[in-house]
């Protein structure tokens, strides 16, 4: 049995006592003894394996009444109906949050923006454009994401670049990757340094490049003092990249641990020219989405990045099936309701589709042997949508799962009913159990102190 | 071939004389802290290309600008650069480098020859770091900043042996620095008004240049700008005549329809290919091709009126874009670019009936009145609609007969119920005049079997199909300050509240014909363009260890 | 509604003279589809004595035993192999398919069914000889119209290759579609009413710009082709017929008309006599689909099945094949020999809108008129 070593702990974020989610980018000499995230020894038996955080999104969330069946109190066992049967396999793997409020405190509900930013930053946008806080992947990300090669990764399988649930802010919000070949060179490509490879060396040409990067860096931050006070915030923003890009640096010049999980992936082939010319068809994003999740796995098993962002369909939804005039948005408003079904059965077909391909993230996570369990079982993954009913554009009772074990530190199969009780609740939980420690997190009425212990172990 | 714009400039030169007696003089406007303005893509290109020359590659784009107050060129002057956005920087930036310095390019890089080529040559790399530097800065290069460049490049030459791997790895971080990735306004003391700053003449040759040739500024405009010309009225108005009188405006004016016109949804646009078999990838590059093309014929070349944009009839068409809008090209293959007026009897006319603007404003699989109908209130008359309400109820609109008919018919709804009505009368009675052009703007004039009725009416004014709700537009005094408004936001990288500058140059521009190159010389000559105010606060020491983005304790963001 | 380049009336465009009153238009069409019109059972009723043996099989009959063994070996080399050998087996070495009179072969069989496509060409019921044709029997349409002529059809419609799914047709239209060779262009002048106009001009041109295809291979409709021009600026083609539209279907008067062809890597310039034509036209404009039928050249079609590559394929026999249409032909007699020249033939066929530029269009402007409806 090998399991994936730990890395050096860094003592200055141990010193703070891992608060703020101050970001260090400097190395420090290896302790002694090995340490967890949280400072707490490891057991004699072995070490622990990180653990990861993940969010996937999917858009026009849950056909009410026919997605998981409603409970009047949070209680063990999640009953999942005909939209979300492709997910009952992996009951006992998650948690499900339902009926959980996102009170606006009088500002408007943005369609399909306010669900998201509401949900995964805690605070209310004040436009259709705006972010105004960071999202929880990030502060997370900025916790245990300093150690990686990637501070986080964001694909997509909606074809949008632009489309990413990951920000800072709205003007401070990266592009998710589009095409797997891309994010196949991004995480696998000349960078990529194998961890199993018995004959590391540091390559000196990347020695010599972040010396230079270094040295350019400290140019800039005294450049930067002449600016502007708006403008030397800005340049916060890029000093957070660049110092990024040197840590980056800074980890394939460490010989990596061993992780028995990480296999060199395959290249994924070039799409046909007729894929891309479609990439919003939904077979294509299936597909898409399936390679993907497979490249994210095994990125994440190799260590390149404790922090993933899967889309995959946007918040508009704007896949569609070829032939048909409505995108999967364009039907939740426009298809009739089915006297029989009780529901619309063109929109249910794609929420159908959505579970499916959330089944099939979860199977590739759980596909991963490492240690003593799966790669899902070292990690805890956030699935939300922007809606919980879209034909409505709903924003009370946004359907979202927790999955996987996060490494122990989540107990599982409960399905928590809010009661109306603010959103915000499920990121903080999340955050908690990620070991931010957070007192509180929000604003206003999405404001909250109280994680959801019921599914913290 | 596009005829030179020779004949332009002295026609304004001799107009602006024929007026200066009795010209108004342009209203102060309350000038902004100097700005730091990213990079776009296109500007990045542009920018690579005239100093490195056009045949380097640049394989890959980083984070998009974001569209603030109607342009993606003021959201520049709040964007910053996430951490995927820079990794792709520096990426693009060390395969830059690597080419500059290959031996098919240095020859053409590198006026002088290291002594030893294995290994570093201070002589001749601060040669090269002081001439390349200049530019990629647009300044130039502060001593501390050479001396970084060349040091850098001696220690990596020594490194990798390599004199020239030497020079890459530090022009790679050159190219990855704020100095190169922003636009950075610096000010230096106004020797005209003591107490107050002005933009430094290299700041002002970026601005202009920026502006009407989408591109750094060149040798000769820094030269120009460093003798101190930009600072006399003479001096920058030849510098703004050559510059107007260049076939390069073509490259400026288009970077602006380009962004007035919200062409980054180009980039992913999709139709669906079974209702559309016609609407293939090349269509998507023609449509936004032949707008541009036809604009530039329009503006720049006829030197025309901008509101004939709206009823123009004479547009550039390819084999692809011909066989959707169903005319005969004599040269239907190879994507060449045929000419072609319609005739009185084809009901095309204008900017709102090309694939280019029709298609952009649709679904996947069907046309959008009310996209359109918002497309036409906010790009092209400013105009903002609301936001829809989160709580709309859509139960109301089940009923079977409402599906199956023309598009006037299934939205009687949003016109009828009060909770609708508000937003989409001001959209849709609009959009529906487009309802011939199909969803990727083919004309049709049944749907369904149903005859369409585009008849409408724009704010009173009547219009019976789309050809005339171009006319419409063309009548409409807002369509033309809402151009005014956006090519002034443009180029001073912000939205300018001042009102009495903006009605000024909306006089202007009436009286100069609508004329557009006469539009943007008036705001380059003008005093607004340069105004820069004090900074807000006095600088600050920069903490240096990367901090992450404020989060979430208790903050309360203000609007 | 379907549009076309009217053509300039600078110098004239061939034999086109569309002097058109005010308010008409024109049409175009360019040809995509082109199938002889075949009537076929699933059990191959029509050919009572079976397909007719090819050539291959002819050979491999006339072969003693151990020749058959040395040449075949045994039996192991395919049929497209050894179909040199089985082709040049004239007493000289001829290749049998380009000198067909060489060897007398078994006679072929040919279709002796009551049904076939076409069209009464020769205005008899029963096919007795007239001045233009010789006697032959006559086919009925499926839906029971009496005195088709479509000896073609008799000739080929108990070839293997020739059933409907056969190598040559397809190959050939595969063929063309990717080439862009052998365009067939169908300009509609003088239409007051797509639907119904009185006096319509129908001439055919080839194309010199090829396909613009969709995603699943189908031509674009409203794509713009160029006419197929001499240097001296001739039309290579341009043979008119007078015609009318009646509800959307366009008929033509019989004229002798000159066609392009490609097809099997061959070229063609396919004159067919009392040509008529017969175009249903979708409501939408875009598409039209119909019949081609006159008398065909029985020396060009022989030229071009002899000189066919896929004769394994197709599983005809050209000696046979030689004598047969010889004996079947009924149209236009030899005045020497009284034997007649022509093969009776329909194609179906099917066609997409088309921009029929003329090169007097080409050039500075491109002013080309039209309406719209």
């Amino acid at each position: 049995m090998t399991v994936l070593l730990k890395k050096p702990m860094h003592r200055r974020a141990l010193l703070r006592g891992l608060l703020q989610g101050a970001a260090v980018t400097l190395p420090l000499p290896f302790l002694d003894c090995v340490l967890d995230e949280r400072g707490e020894a490891l057991a004699a038996t072995g070490q622990e394996l990180p653990i990861r955080f993940g969010t996937w999104y999917w858009g026009m969330g849950h056909t009410p009444g026919h997605a998981i069946r409603e409970k009047r109190q949070t209680a063990p066992g999640i009953e999942f109906l005909e939209e979300t049967q492709a997910l009952a396999p992996y009951a006992s793997q998650m948690n499900f949050f339902g009926g959980f409020g996102m009170p606006l405190d009088g500002r408007s509900n943005y369609t399909h923006h306010t669900g998201w930013v509401g949900s995964r930053t805690g605070f209310v946008p004040q436009s259709a454009a705006d972010i105004p806080a960071t999202t929880l992947d990030l502060i997370i990300a900025d916790q245990i994401g300093t150690t990686t090669r990637f501070r986080s990764i964001d694909a997509s399988s909606a074809g949008i670049p632009r489309e990413n649930y990951s920000a800072r802010s709205a003007e401070s919000r990266g592009l998710a990757e589009i095409s797997p070949v891309a994010l196949y060179t991004r995480l696998f490509g000349p960078q990529f340094v194998d961890p199993n490879s018995s004959d590391f060396k540091p390559n000196p040409d990347i020695m010599m490049e972040k010396s230079v990067l270094s040295a350019f860096i400290d140019s800039s931050a005294a450049y930067a003092k002449t600016l502007g006070a708006a403008d030397r915030q800005r340049m916060d923003e890029y000093f957070t990249s660049i110092r990024q890009l040197e840590n980056q640096m800074a980890r394939s010049l460490e010989k990596p641990a061993p992780c028995e999980a990480c296999k060199l992936p395959e290249r994924p082939a070039e799409p046909p020219a007729e894929r891309l010319a479609n990439v919003r068809e939904i077979p294509n994003v299936i597909e898409t989405h399936k390679v993907m999740a497979k490249l994210l796995a095994m990125a994440v098993a190799c260590d390149q990045t404790r922090v993933f962002n899967m889309v995959f369909t946007d918040n508009f939804a704007n896949v569609r099936r070829q032939g048909e005039a409505n995108t999967h948005h364009l039907l939740t408003h426009m298809e009739l309701i089915d006297p029989n079904l009780g529901y619309q059965p063109t929109a249910f077909w794609f929420n159908q589709r959505c579970s499916e391909a959330l089944a099939t993230y979860l199977e590739t996570l759980s596909g991963i042997r490492e240690g003593n369990g799966t790669l899902l079982d070292h990690s805890l993954i956030f699935a939300s949508s922007e809606t919980n009913y879209a034909k409505l554009h709903t924003i009370d009772g946004i359907p979202i799962y927790l999955i996987g074990k996060a490494g122990g530190r989540m107990k599982t199969g409960m399905h928590v009913v809010g009661g109306g009780d603010p959103i915000s609740r499920v990121g903080l939980t999340a955050m908690r159990i990620m070991g931010v420690e957070l007192r509180n997190w929000g604003a206003k009425s999405l404001q909250t102190s109280k994680p959801i212990t019921d599914v913290m172990a | 071939m596009r005829r030179p714009l020779r004949f332009v400039v002295p026609a304004l030169i001799a107009g602006a004389w024929l007026l200066a007696g009795c010209a108004e003089r342009e209203p102060p406007v309350k000038p902004a802290p100097p700005s730091m303005r990213r990079l776009s893509n296109e500007q990045y290109r542009n920018t690579i290309a005239d100093i490195f020359g056009p045949q380097i590659i640049i394989a890959g784009q980083a984070d998009p600008l974001i569209r603030t107050d109607g342009l993606l060129a003021v959201g520049a002057a709040t964007a910053s650069i996430t951490p995927s956005g820079l990794e792709k920087f520096y990426g693009l930036a060390k395969s830059i480098a690597l080419q500059v310095v290959s031996a098919e390019n240095r020859g053409g890089e590198f006026a002088c020859r290291p002594e030893n080529p294995t290994g570093p040559d201070d002589v001749c790399a601060r040669q090269f770091f002081s001439r390349v530097g200049r530019l990629l800065y647009r300044r130039p290069l502060r001593p501390s900043e050479l001396d970084l460049a060349v040091r850098s490049a001696n220690q990596a030459a020594t490194v990798r042996r390599d004199f020239y791997l030497g020079a890459a790895a530090s022009l790679t971080n050159l190219l990855t620095t704020p100095q190169f990735l922003f636009i950075v306004e610096e000010t230096e003391p106004d020797p005209e008004h003591p107490g107050r700053q002005r933009l430094t003449g290299d700041a002002k040759a970026a601005k202009l240049s920026y502006l009407l040739w989408n591109t750094t500024p060149n040798e000769a405009l820094l030269d120009a700008a460093e003798r101190g010309e930009l600072n006399t009225a003479s001096g920058l108005r030849r510098a703004v005549d050559r510059m107007m009188e260049s076939p390069r405006l073509e490259t400026g004016v288009r970077a602006f329809l380009d962004d007035f016109l919200r062409f980054d949804q180009f980039e992913t646009l999709e139709k669906d290919s079974v209702i559309y078999p016609a609407f293939t990838v090349k269509v998507i590059e023609d449509a936004r091709e032949e707008v541009l093309r036809t604009a530039v014929d329009l503006l720049l070349v006829r030197n025309g009126d901008y509101r004939d944009l709206f009823t123009n009839r004479r547009t550039f068409v390819t084999g692809s874009l011909a066989r959707i809008y169903h005319i005969p090209v004599p040269r239907p293959s190879g994507g060449a670019w045929n000419a072609y007026e319609y005739p009185a009897s084809d009901p095309h006319a204008g900017l709102i009936m090309q694939i280019g603007f029709a298609a952009l404003a649709s679904h996947p699989g069907r046309s959008s009145p009310t996209l359109r109908g918002r497309a036409i209130r906010e790009e092209l008359l400013c105009q903002k609609v609301p936001d829809p309400p989160g709580n709309v109820d859509f139960s109301k609109f089940e009923a079977a007969d409402t599906l199956g008919k023309t598009a006037r018919t299934r939205l009687t709804a949003h016109r009828t119920d009060p909770a609708c009505a508000g937003c989409h009368k001001i959209m849709d009675p609009i959009g529906l005049g487009l309802e011939n052009l199909d969803g990727v703007g083919q004309f049709r004039t049944t749907e369904f079997g149903e005859r369409i009725d585009p008849s409408g009416d724009l704010d009173g004014h009547h219009f019976a199909d789309a050809a005339s709700l171009g006319q419409a537009i063309h009548d409409d005094p807002a369509a033309t300050s809402c151009l005014v408004e956006r090519l002034a936001s443009y180029a001073l990288g912000r939205r300018p509240a001042d009102k009495p500058y903006l009605q000024y140059l909306d006089r202007e521009f009436a009286a100069d014909g609508y004329r557009v190159p006469g539009l943007m010389r008036r705001i380059a000559l003008g005093p607004a363009f340069f105004a820069v105010g004090s900074t807000a606060d006095p600088p600050r020491p920069v903490q240096t260890a990367s901090l992450s983005a404020p989060h979430a304790e208790s903050l309360e963001t203000t609007p | 509604m379907v549009v076309a380049a009217a053509c300039l009336l600078l110098g004239g465009c061939g034999r086109v003279a569309p002097t058109a009153a005010p308010q008409t238009r024109t049409l175009g069409f360019v040809v995509r589809d082109w199938f002889t019109s075949v009537y076929d059972s699933k059990f191959a009723d029509e050919c009572p004595e079976g397909l007719t043996p090819s050539n291959d099989e002819i050979w491999w009959r006339s072969l003693p035993k151990p020749e058959r063994a040395r040449l075949t070996n045994n039996g192991l080399v395919q049929n497209l192999t050894r179909m040199p050998e089985s082709m040049r087996r004239g007493p000289g070495g001829e290749n049998v398919c380009l000198h067909p009179t060489v060897v007398h072969d078994p006679p072929m069989k040919t279709v002796e069914g009551k049904y076939g496509y076409g069209a009464n060409l020769d205005g008899t019921l029963d096919g007795h000889a007239t001045p233009k044709s010789c006697p032959h029997a006559k086919f009925t349409l499926p839906d029971g119209t009496p005195g088709i002529d479509n000896q073609m059809y008799r000739l080929l419609g108990c070839v293997y290759g020739w059933r409907k799914g056969g190598l040559p047709e397809n190959n050939a239209h595969e063929g063309r579609g990717t080439s862009g060779l052998g365009m067939i262009l169908i300009e509609v002048t003088g239409v007051t009413d797509p639907r119904n106009s009185k006096d319509v001009t129908v001439t055919f041109y080839r194309s010199v710009d090829q396909f613009a295809l969709d995603g699943t291979g189908r031509p674009l409709p409203f794509s713009s082709y160029n006419v197929d021009i001499f240097p001296d600026g001739r039309q290579r083609y341009g043979d008119s017929l007078k015609g009318s539209i009646v509800n959307g279907v366009l008929t033509t008067v019989r004229g002798d008309v000159r066609l392009p062809f490609y097809g099997n890597y061959e070229f063609m310039h396919a004159p067919i006599r009392d040509m008529g034509l017969r175009l249903e036209i979708a409501p939408d404009g875009a598409t039209a689909k119909g019949q081609i039928t006159g008398y065909y050249n029985l020396a060009e079609f022989l030229y071009y099945e002899g000189g066919m590559v896929g004769h394994t394929s197709t599983a005809d026999d050209c000696p046979a094949l030689y004598v047969a249409g010889h004996e079947l032909a009924d149209g236009y007699p030899d005045p020497a020999t009284g034997a007649c020249t022509h093969l009776s033939t329909s194609f179906d066929v099917g066609a997409y809108a088309a921009f029929i530029v003329h090169p007097r269009d080409a050039g500075a402007g491109t002013r080309v008129a039209q309406a719209r409806p």
